[in-house]
């Protein structure tokens, strides 16, 4: 999945993906002393979502829609160091029922991207992210929560390989992802098939793996893309029950996502359809994002 | 080439720190709960006023062999054997079981209630199947443990662990069997062994007695149930604290008093509790009392309301004449100004909740895939005669009248709620941060379950009451900033539990505890 997203999946629980753009899941580089900014705007909504295994409609949710805008500063350390930064502004509503919708600032996160290994086109890059909850949001009034209040590291290896004259570009990504213990405003809750007497949850870590097949010239690049990310371990949304931060969370998802920027500003978008999963919504996401790129003199 | 290396370096700080760190511990503690030599053994708890049993005789016991006799002797030689060296696992269960028989069933009752606590799925064709005693693992699973349920069955629980443990102080002192590590000095004993004569084993007696409401409670548990019988009963093997007679003489004498109280539970109008069939003429005689509105499930498809009879079923501390004098004044009319004030106070939070108010509310829901606000109240009755080390027979009498509190208030309020059939505030628009219970509005159950409870612990442990008080406020409150409940809900509610506690501390004043 994607990391930046990683944060935001974890906040709109049964969305897994929303937004999303320069990124830690690809192989492009700011240089030295340039800044790239985006301001992104994510709309995701499902009415349909797996409990446990159980694909199925929920009357008193009807569609549910988490909605985001998110900043993000990507900074060139040098051309083959790059930090990025996130943090996303989100919230959730629903077309049915009466649970109250919730919003607020989610989690900041930031990504150290390396290029290891660059030999002709084939680049090898090692990935660190983490996330901090920084808004005091709810995070067990699930499906309506935005966040589950957990840390969170992500370790991630990234191929890619371009070739010159075309531009024509795969990568491949694979991470293991981390994921504190959260803490809830009850005493008590079941999860596992028992009741455990205190206020702390262990949310499960996550892996994820991902293809993309694009293409990358100068100030344009399209692409698509496959995904899959999960929980290590978990459990299942308990029959007609509301899902819980424990749930074991899994996604298989499909998309397209394409830059432009021929100068200092652009455009980015993104769309993403999750195809499979368990105890998520079966999501359709649309990201429309800003791009504004300063260079610093020397 | 140095600057790959470097870049290597980097990389490989990275993944290290980043391995460091996924290997961080995750494992939950919770509080942990050992036992203890209590307070007091209550030798005069044989003579405590009982609940369904008129006196201990109602139940026989065996004679016991003499500490003395081959038989006796035998039995001490076989318990040392199996308490003599324990694996991890059986050590872990003595200390499991040693935190106290009272409280370890308690818990198991909170955790089944929790799992049991999910309302059914609707169907295709829009409606909800009603689950099955006779087939409690298909979809929807039986019960449905919503409050109403799940504080009976705490009642019933309760009931039979206190009347059976006061049939066994009768017992006890009368037969005086000492404990096996105080007849034979050489008997390892890894729990601390009291002056509480042994024969019959009061954990034995909690675990049949438990095992059978549990059974009938939860039909779909058994074999669940029947491990944590043995393992429970295999303890106190292990734990070099009861000789096998006087497991079983406890299992029997908890056995026959479980189905004593079973049979009141079979007569006590809990079948009718969900006769949907009254519901028509119970809109049709509040709308004959003037109001103009009444309640309607807010579910798609609309859901039968929640148990609409239970508040036929039978009171534990007071008859039913008594339930009709509990029951409030009316709630304000639809439209009265009294009525705006309370729905423009949510319209408020509807629009700015506070954290604090999203916290307090989360904190008492207690609502689906819970132990449910009679639970909430269930652990901290539980904790505190723990805390203040209650010996069972005394830990059975809190929780006793504790349980049968919550009961009674349940009772109560669900006959008010049948009774005025007024509707709730997202019929008026507002959303929920808590999930809407799908039952009339009017009383609050959470503000009458709390206030009730809130009253007996009071009594019992004096200088906790502005603090248990203090809790029934906030669970009261709760649903206000949760958004279900209008104040005149809660304050209604909240008064009307203190009424009905204090039948229950009536009760408990005179149940010759002296307590």
């Amino acid at each position: 999945m994607k990391s930046t997203l990683k944060c935001l999946i974890v906040a709109a629980l049964l969305t897994p993906f929303a937004a999303q753009a320069q990124m830690p899941q690809d192989a492009i580089y700011m240089n030295k002393r340039q800044i790239c900014v985006a301001g992104m705007y994510g709309y995701s909504s499902w009415n349909q979502y797996w409990e446990g295994s159980l694909k199925r409609e929920n009357l008193n949710i009807g569609t549910h829609t988490t909605q985001s805008f998110m900043l993000m500063p990507v900074i060139g350390i040098s051309k083959r160091v790059n930090v990025i930064l996130s943090l996303p502004y989100v919230w959730t509503s629903t077309s049915a029922g009466n649970l109250m919708g919730q919003r607020g600032i989610q989690d900041a996160s930031a990504w150290l991207k390396v290029k290891a290994v660059q030999v002709g086109g084939f680049s090898v890059n090692a990935v660190v992210g983490g996330s901090v909850p920084l808004g005091n949001y709810v995070p067990s009034f699930l499906p309506m929560s935005i966040g589950l209040q957990c840390r969170t590291v992500t370790g991630r290896l990234l191929l890619n390989y371009r070739e010159r004259k075309t531009g024509l570009y795969i990568t491949a990504h694979g991470s293991y992802g981390w994921r504190g213990n959260t803490r809830i405003d009850q005493d008590a809750y079941q999860a596992n098939d028992r009741v455990y007497n205190t206020n702390e949850v262990q949310v499960p870590n996550t892996y994820d793996a991902a293809v993309r097949l694009g293409i990358l010239r100068k100030g344009i690049q399209t692409e698509f893309w496959a995904e899959r990310t999960a929980c290590l371990n978990g459990d299942n949304i308990r029959r007609n029950d509301m899902p819980f931060p424990t749930n074991n969370m899994q996604a298989t998802s499909v998309g397209w996502y394409a830059k432009v920027q021929p100068h200092n500003i652009g455009v980015n978008a993104r769309i993403g359809y999750v195809v499979d999963g368990m105890n998520v919504g079966q999501s359709t996401s649309y990201m429309l994002g800003l791009l504004y790129q300063i260079n610093f003199k020397k | 080439m140095k600057k790959y290396s470097q870049l290597l370096l980097i990389s490989c700080v990275m993944v290290g720190v980043s391995s460091a760190i996924i290997s961080c511990d995750k494992s939950i503690t919770e509080p942990l709960r050992v036992g203890y030599t209590p307070a007091s053994v209550d030798e005069k708890a044989g003579t405590w006023k009982t609940y369904v049993l008129t006196a201990p005789t109602d139940v026989t016991v065996a004679t016991p062999s003499a500490v003395t006799s081959a038989e006796y002797l035998a039995e001490v030689a076989d318990l040392k054997s199996q308490s003599a060296s324990l694996t991890t696992a059986q050590q872990e269960a003595v200390v499991y079981w040693g935190a106290g028989a009272v409280y370890r069933w308690g818990e198991i009752a909170r955790e089944l209630a929790a799992k049991y606590n999910v309302p059914p799925a609707s169907t295709p064709d829009g409606k909800y199947p009603v689950p099955d005693a006779a087939n409690p693992l298909a979809d929807p699973r039986f019960p449905f443990a919503n409050p109403p349920y799940t504080a009976r069955a705490f009642a019933y629980l309760s009931v039979a662990q206190y009347d059976a443990l006061v049939a066994t102080w009768n017992y006890k002192y009368k037969f005086k069997r000492s404990a096996p590590s105080k007849a034979d000095a050489s008997v390892r004993v890894a729990l601390p062994a009291s002056a509480l004569p042994s024969y019959p084993s009061e954990d034995a007696v909690v675990a049949a007695a438990s095992y059978t409401v549990l059974k009938a409670m939860f039909p779909g548990e058994v074999p669940f149930l029947d491990a944590k019988l043995a393992e429970h009963r295999n303890s106190r093997l292990w734990a070099g604290m009861n000789v096998i007679s006087d497991l079983n003489a406890g299992v029997d004498l908890g056995s026959q008093v479980a189905a004593k109280v079973m049979a009141r539970a079979k007569t006590d109008g809990m079948s009718t509790a969900n006769n949907q069939t009254l519901t028509a003429g119970m809109i049709e005689a509040a709308k004959g009392r003037g109001l103009t509105e009444v309640w309607v499930s807010q579910e798609t498809p609309a859901r039968p309301p929640m148990l609409p009879n239970y508040g036929a079923v039978m009171n534990w501390n007071f008859d039913a004449a008594t339930k009709v004098k509990l029951r409030p004044g009316p709630p304000p009319a639809i439209g009265s100004p009294e009525f705006t004030t309370a729905l423009d106070e949510l319209k408020a939070i509807n629009k700015n909740q506070t954290r604090e108010q999203a916290r307090i509310a989360n904190y008492w829901a207690d609502g689906a895939g819970t132990y449910t606000p009679p639970g909430h109240w269930m652990r901290a009755a539980a904790n505190a005669a723990n805390d203040a080390k209650y010996s069972e027979v005394r830990m059975a009498r809190t929780l006793a009248l504790v349980a049968t509190a919550l009961m009674d208030a349940g009772v109560c309020c669900w006959d008010t709620k049948s009774y005025y059939y007024y509707p709730r505030p997202q019929q008026f628009g507002l959303k929920t941060s808590v999930g809407l219970p799908n039952f009339p509005s009017y009383t609050s159950g959470h503000s009458t379950f709390s206030a009730a409870a809130a009253v007996v612990l009071g009594s019992i442990f004096p200088d906790q009451a502005d603090d248990f008080w203090k809790k029934a406020q906030e669970a009261s409150d709760s649903r206000i900033y949760g958004l279900i409940h209008y104040r005149f809900d809660c304050t209604t509610g909240l008064t009307c539990g203190k009424n009905i506690g204090s039948y229950a501390v009536a009760r408990g004043k005179a149940d010759g505890s002296g307590l």
